[in-house]
């Protein structure tokens, strides 16, 4: 199987622009000669991958219009070939890429725009679950909160964003290409984002400090009352916390970000 | 058999017609999902697609099976491709007869293979793998080419005629790309249809493409041409009422475009393949 290995190696170095040796496999018609033939092949390659990139991030293509976000896109698929069979997931090393690449480096709002975006896509078609309800963990009996344990829906994405990315995300259609500004914070915002529907789009919303906190200790497995804890740091009493903690687990439960509840 | 009265029309399944397909019943037989869009945990691609396969039947397209690698089968992709094929119950589940990577790397396009002894006794090799492993023959279809390579021994229909004899795999039949080909490489397609096997041909496909002058790129975004129906007629002659459908993946038409451009198939169908008192 040499001959087809080594053939396979150099179409893949064509596509990618790293060699040329493909070239003296092929042949010439009579119309056309090889090298205008081969290059649909690498043309289509890095447009088939723009495209993907395109639909996974119609926001950052607005902050940097087409010229540039096609130079950003050649570079990331130059760096990050596709390992996935589905370019589905071609995207995901995007915003890592950007945040540590230059010239892109220099403009941290685009990792938060593409971080943002990513996360959106992957609360889409992040796998279906039967939420749990107000009303079903109201059946629970009073001995269970002591131990009480919430696990999340698959879809629920929680993210920590320097820039307005989200807030700039909802302008995107609204200005021209190229133009979408994105406003820095004054510090790190915490945000939301679930699907509330299954065939719905992805919503998201920003979390004040102590929602971000409770939320982190609950993803992390912690008993209500350790939740309670943690937000007593942000209360002026023990019964002020227990009361937010009541509130924002309703608040999850309503958006249907709660998958189930165990204790014991 | 399948009866001529009885041959059954359909159209690729795009997400941009989801609705239209759930509100106007009834104008098209079955639709062909591509396998990898519905390769996700959840969310609306598989709630549309439930919903619609409930109403009509399916076949399973992929793309990236890679059937003619060098690279070892990928196993979780078939995984992916049996529970999906468990969960749509398709009439047939095709892919083409390319590689579309090399060395872990995906290239995402339909790359044509050398046709040679070597290429086909591997390619027949990894045929019966995937059909034992998915528990069900494939149909595997030709591509379109824009390059010949020097080395290759056989023609494509030789290559494609021999790998289902020997693979024992079905043939989905576009007849697009064997016109695309055809004046790529200056190979006459009537010969290509005369050279397949009949009984192996399950599904076939109509497309449009862009006309560059010198060669002809499978874009899949225009119409079909009056060459390429012209072809179908032919095909048909030796294949019979096979399942024929449209391929549009790019400009996507409006719903009822599409339903009357496979409108054009069934008059074509029924035009060259029943006999005057049946067609009366």
């Amino acid at each position: 199987m040499n001959a087809l290995v080594t053939l396979q190696a150099e179409f893949s170095a064509w596509m990618r622009g790293s060699a040329d040796t493909l070239r003296a496999r092929v042949l010439d018609t009579e119309k056309a000669d090889r090298d205008t033939l081969l290059r649909v092949y690498r043309d289509a390659y890095a447009l088939r991958l723009i495209e993907a990139l395109t639909t996974d991030y119609p926001g950052l293509l607005a902050m940097a219009g087409p010229a540039e976000f096609d130079m950003m896109a050649r570079a990331y698929i130059a760096a990050h070939p596709s390992r996935h069979p589905s370019v589905r997931w071609f995207g995901r090393d995007l915003a890592d890429f950007l945040a540590v690449t230059p010239p892109f480096a220099g403009t941290p709002d685009a990792a938060d725009m593409a971080r943002f975006e990513w996360a959106l896509g992957e609360a889409f078609d992040a796998a279906d679950t039967e939420p749990l309800t107000f009303e079903q963990l109201a059946g629970a009996p009073p001995e269970a909160w002591a131990t009480l344990r919430l696990s999340f829906v698959p879809a629920l994405r929680r993210l920590s964003l320097s820039y307005q990315a989200p807030q700039a995300w909802q302008r995107r259609d609204t200005v021209p290409p190229g133009e979408l500004d994105v406003s820095a914070e004054d510090g790190a915002v915490d945000w939301l984002i679930w699907r509330p529907a299954a065939d719905g789009d992805a919503q998201f919303r920003s979390m004040a400090p102590d929602e971000a906190a409770a939320l982190d200790a609950a993803l992390g497995g912690a008993p209500f009352p350790e939740i309670c804890a943690v937000l007593s740091a942000y209360a002026d009493s023990a019964e002020a916390a227990a009361e937010r903690a009541a509130g924002l687990l309703r608040a999850w439960l309503d958006a249907g970000v709660v998958d189930d509840a165990a204790w014991g | 058999m399948t009866k001529v009265a009885d041959m059954q029309f359909g159209l690729g399944l795009r997400h941009q017609h989801y609705q239209e397909i759930a509100d106007q019943p009834g104008q098209v037989d079955w639709f062909e999902a591509l396998s990898e869009n519905y390769m996700v945990a959840g969310g609306r691609p598989l709630v549309w697609l439930d919903r619609i396969r409930r109403d009509y039947p399916m076949v399973l397209h992929g793309v990236s099976l890679s059937i003619g690698a060098s690279d070892p089968l990928d196993l979780d992709y078939l995984a992916q491709l049996k529970a999906l094929a468990a969960r749509v119950e398709p009439r047939v589940v095709s892919d083409h007869l390319c590689f579309t990577g090399h060395a872990g790397i995906n290239l995402h396009d339909l790359l044509p293979l050398p046709y040679t002894e070597e290429a086909l006794a591997h390619v027949a090799t990894r045929v019966a793998r995937v059909q034992d492993f998915l528990g069900r023959r494939i149909l595997l279809e030709n591509v379109s080419s824009y390059v010949r390579y020097a080395e290759s021994q056989l023609s494509e229909w030789e290559f494609l005629a021999a790998l289902s004899e020997r693979a024992d795999c079905d043939i989905l039949l576009d007849v697009n790309n064997i016109y695309v080909s055809a004046f790529n490489h200056e190979f006459d397609p009537r010969a290509y249809i005369a050279a397949i096997p009949p009984a192996r041909v399950k599904q076939i496909h109509l497309a449009g493409h862009s006309h560059m002058g010198t060669h002809i790129i499978d874009t899949h975004d225009h119409p079909v041409i009056d060459d390429v129906w012209t072809l179908y007629a032919e095909a048909l002659r030796r294949f019979g009422p096979v399942p024929t459908m449209i391929e549009r993946d790019d400009d996507i038409p409006p719903y009822a475009d599409l339903v009357a451009e496979l409108e054009r198939a069934r008059r074509i169908a029924a035009a060259t393949l029943m006999t005057p008192e049946k067609a009366a």
